[in-house]
């Protein structure tokens, strides 16, 4: 666990980054720092390895105060991964991977079986690990950007913004990435963005920051979305909070109803491949692609997307392989909304003192 | 007579095939002499460099000292050794080292300080000591910039070291400075021809060197330079009739 007690950070010549942060990070869960540029978040997360030494107040790592641990060996038990990956250029893949293990002391043929692991781990193929960082896309950079900091295996990872260099279907590919990866491993994650929709999908808790990491509030992705504590955090969030709060509600509860022979609606016809798989709806010369949605995976909103889009209004249920198992109208997704309860919350506008 | 023919007499006499006057001997005396200057002075303007270079401190003396070297004159230099410490090899050594030391502390210093910002931070990060980041990170991420004042500062001795013989000392120069004292033409030339030839295979060498260096994968351009350099304001270029090696050299 870390906690920061007054930690705060001013810097010679008398601007504050830091004023003051008194916060803990629960061992074992992701807590996202989020916050406009500016606002101290990357200075409160470099404050964790030293990178940034506290002008006032301390940090605890598990009840020690980082000041007292010799800042190299704090480091080497610490992930540590940064925006553009700051990889090794001269040197490949694998051992930019075991360079922490080998700082650690361990042999070079156990650094590199332990490295090979992680490449795998990250979802990198084998003969990635000859490669030059120059010789890798920018997903790919980070991926073992996250390796390197995974490879002595350390209780807690510090993550700089390390997906917002890379285009927007890669970091979603990250993101998801990440998320199994915590899911298997369970680090103590402190992850800094800026991006709004990042901190909600990777965060079990979001701390939205102000100016001077002044925590604006601490919340679940959820309650954030839908009870800001005040105007800023609610513009800050943007618009559709309650469509995107519905990104965070599984489809498991929508009713579906099962394939049953020949599937039509409004003279739409479901048409699948041999593999039970859903091809398009027909209606007489008419094709439109099926949407799509996995009831055991994906959330509301997609399922609700789906429905909206199929031309039949019904949004097809498909297994983890894709193949159909039944369909959803938009009626039945939103009879699955209704039971959730309410998406929204009282409007920030009459929050009193909501000057930001 | 023609050039072709001085080239021949000056191939075809004994003197220059065998003996303290040969082609190889004198060729030796000059790559000895040159490796002496140029390893003197890498030992001191090297360690400098890195340091000023890793630490952002003393940038001025560098910029200072480039400047200056820039400015003075080889031969005056060599002449002035001469008339302080009489006719000796250490008088034309001292000037030679000092010749070659400014293009090497611009590149180390040119060099470890272009070092990507990000990869330093992440060296730092994930546990290396100072020592560690410059000398495993650093040094090796600025090998194509080193290798290119090495290379630089080598033609500059070697350039130099044929004028030293105006002052008594042995090598290529000899051919020339003895040719010109007593008319003999074709020795000029021959001579001539051998420090030109020894400087481009010199260059060459390094050339392949710094292309060797170059990470895999790594295709500087202008803008790839641009980011390694991390914005930092650029010191005075090595040498501005070889552009820098990461442009020029690298696949």
């Amino acid at each position: 666990m870390i906690r920061f007690e007054g930690a705060a950070k001013r810097h010679p010549d008398g601007t504050v980054a830091v004023r003051g942060l008194d916060l803990e990070v629960p061992a074992g869960r992701t807590t996202v720092l989020v916050g406009p540029s500016g606002c101290g978040k990357t200075t409160i997360l470099r404050m964790v390895n030293r990178m940034v030494e506290p002008t006032a107040g301390r940090v605890l790592l598990d009840g020690t105060d980082v000041a007292e641990l010799p800042a190299a060996g704090l480091r080497r038990g610490i992930g540590y991964v940064i925006q553009q990956a700051g990889l090794f250029p001269h040197r490949r893949v694998i051992d930019n991977v075991a360079t922490v293990p080998r700082l650690l002391g361990w042999d070079r043929k156990r650094a590199r079986a332990r490295a090979a692991e992680l490449l795998e781990l990250v979802g990198l193929p084998p003969e990635t690990a000859r490669r030059y960082p120059a010789q890798l896309s920018g997903g790919q950079q980070q991926r073992v950007g996250v390796a390197r900091a995974l490879a002595a295996d350390p209780p807690v990872l510090l993550m700089d913004e390390p997906f917002s260099a890379v285009d927007p279907l890669v970091r979603a590919g990250l993101q998801e990435e990440l998320l199994r990866l915590q899911a298997e491993l369970g680090k103590t994650v402190l992850f800094v963005t800026h991006d709004i929709e990042e901190a909600v999908r990777l965060g079990d808790r979001v701390v939205v920051l102000r100016e001077h990491g002044e925590i604006a509030q601490l919340a679940d992705p959820h309650t954030l979305l839908t009870a800001p504590a005040d105007a800023g955090v609610a513009a800050f969030l943007g618009r559709d909070r309650g469509l995107r709060g519905l990104g965070l509600r599984p489809a498991g509860s929508v009713p579906v109803a099962a394939l049953d022979g020949r599937i039509a609606y409004e003279g739409w016809q479901l048409v699948l491949d041999p593999d039970g798989r859903p091809e398009h709806w027909l209606r007489g010369a008419e094709r439109h692609p099926a949407p799509v949605f996995v009831p055991s995976r994906d959330s509301l909103r997609s399922a609700l997307d789906a429905a909206l889009l199929a031309p039949s209004g019904h949004a097809v249920a498909v297994d983890a392989e894709g193949r159909a198992v039944g369909t959803a109208s938009r009626a039945a997704v939103v009879e699955a909304l209704a039971a959730t309860g309410p998406v929204g919350a009282p409007l920030p506008e009459q929050v009193p003192h909501a000057g930001r | 007579m023609n050039w072709l023919g001085w080239l021949h007499d000056f191939f075809a006499d004994p003197a220059h095939r065998s003996g303290p006057d040969s082609i190889v001997h004198r060729l030796l005396e000059h790559l000895a002499f040159s490796a002496e200057a140029l390893g003197l002075s890498a030992l001191v303007a090297l360690p400098l460099g890195l340091l000023i270079g890793y630490s952002g401190r003393g940038l001025f003396l560098v910029t200072a000292v480039a400047g200056v070297a820039r400015a003075l004159p080889t031969l005056g230099l060599v002449t002035l050794a001469v008339l302080l410490a009489g006719v000796g090899d250490t008088a034309v050594l001292l000037p030679l080292t000092a010749l070659a030391a400014p293009p090497m502390l611009v590149a180390a210093a040119e060099g470890v300080r272009g070092t990507d910002p990000d990869v330093r931070d992440a060296a730092r990060g994930i546990g290396l000591t100072h020592p560690q980041t410059l000398l495993r990170v650093c040094v090796p991420a600025a090998a194509p910039t080193l290798l290119a004042g090495v290379r630089t500062a080598s033609v500059q001795v070697i350039a130099t070291a044929t004028v030293a013989a105006y002052v008594g000392l042995g090598g290529l120069g000899r051919y020339v400075i003895d040719g010109l004292a007593t008319r003999d033409y074709p020795t000029t030339v021959g001579g001539a021809l051998l420090v030109v030839l020894l400087a481009v295979g010199v260059q060459l060498l390094f050339a392949l060197l710094i292309r060797l260096a170059a990470p895999p994968g790594t295709r500087p351009g202008p803008r790839t330079r641009a980011r390694r350099t991390g914005g930092a304001a650029p010191l005075t270029p090595t040498d501005p009739a070889n552009p820098p090696a990461l442009v020029k050299d690298a696949p």
